[in-house]
């Protein structure tokens, strides 16, 4: 599996038996979608905006189709595993398919962070399709406000 | 733009001049066919049923959805791999589909359009009875 740096501050480091896992997992994916008629490669999936507040990052992945039930968000130190299935439409045997673009299949990303967050406090909520992480950042990151004191 | 038909899979470009501003994208489908109709999955992240609009004219099925400015907030962005706004498809329909039993509904961001046969285009069975 490789890590998405979400922000090029560290090297990339080398993982090469993540790379196969990941080489594996995308040869699942690609090898199910490129079945259909119209097929045509693609980044990976699903693909992901991060966003930074005072207070926290914000992680928004587009992942049309997927239930709640079907996506898993763990989180170890500053390093985000995004992984789930997405399910097919189903075709029963008494249809043929015209065109098949959507891709399904089950997908793995992981991602470096730039800064440590507070797994304890993170939120996920899925609507309409897009996955949205509330991750706020850990104390230590957090804004500070320091008083300036006059002499006495 | 190309009309996609579900009678053939030849594309048609289709001329469209944009009024609205923002990006417009081509969704993803899926289009099926069974005995009695078609079944369309449009990937439309972001879009509930709300801001989806479906028209029909001229055996010519226009798929429009806008989706609200993401984020409200000012949030800085510091990685970007999509981009969010509308979406827009057409499709050109085959002549056997009954226009007026046309339904459609929105699941997870994924629209699912039923288009039945019309009852004459349908494989219909007649039993032989004996005289």
């Amino acid at each position: 599996m490789a890590t998405t740096h979400l922000l090029r501050t560290r090297p990339t480091r080398a993982w090469p038996d993540v790379f196969d896992e990941l080489r594996r997992d995308m040869d699942t994916l690609f090898h199910r979608y490129g079945e259909g008629p119209s097929a045509r490669p693609r980044g990976v999936f699903p693909p992901v905006n991060l966003y930074e507040t005072a207070e926290a990052y914000v992680l928004t992945a587009e992942l049309p189709g997927v239930e709640a039930g079907d996506v898993h968000v763990s989180l170890q130190g500053s390093t985000l595993v995004l992984e789930g299935e997405r399910k097919g439409a189903g075709s029963p045997t008494d249809a043929s398919a015209h065109r098949i673009e959507r891709p399904t299949g089950s997908f793995r990303r992981a991602f470096d962070l730039p800064a440590a967050v507070d797994g304890d406090q993170a939120e996920a909520s899925t609507r309409n399709g897009v996955l949205m992480l509330r991750l706020p950042k850990a104390p230590e990151h957090q804004p500070r406000r320091i008083d300036v004191r006059g002499q006495e | 733009m190309t009309t996609d038909t579900l009678e053939a899979r030849d594309k048609q470009p289709v001329e469209a001049e944009w009024t609205r501003p923002g990006p417009v994208f081509r969704p993803d489908v899926d289009v099926l066919e069974r005995p009695d109709g078609y079944v369309i999955f449009a990937d439309l992240p972001g879009a509930d049923e709300t801001s989806v609009d479906i028209k029909l004219e001229q055996g010519v099925l226009t798929l429009d959805a806008q989706l609200p400015t993401f984020p409200s907030e000012s949030w800085t962005q510091v990685h970007a791999e999509y981009r969010s706004g509308s979406y827009h498809r057409e499709f050109r329909l085959s002549k056997d589909i009954d226009a007026a039993a046309v339904s459609a509904k929105m699941r997870d961001g994924v629209l699912e359009l039923h288009l039945p046969k019309s009852s004459a285009a349908r494989k219909r069975s007649i039993t032989v009875q004996a005289a």
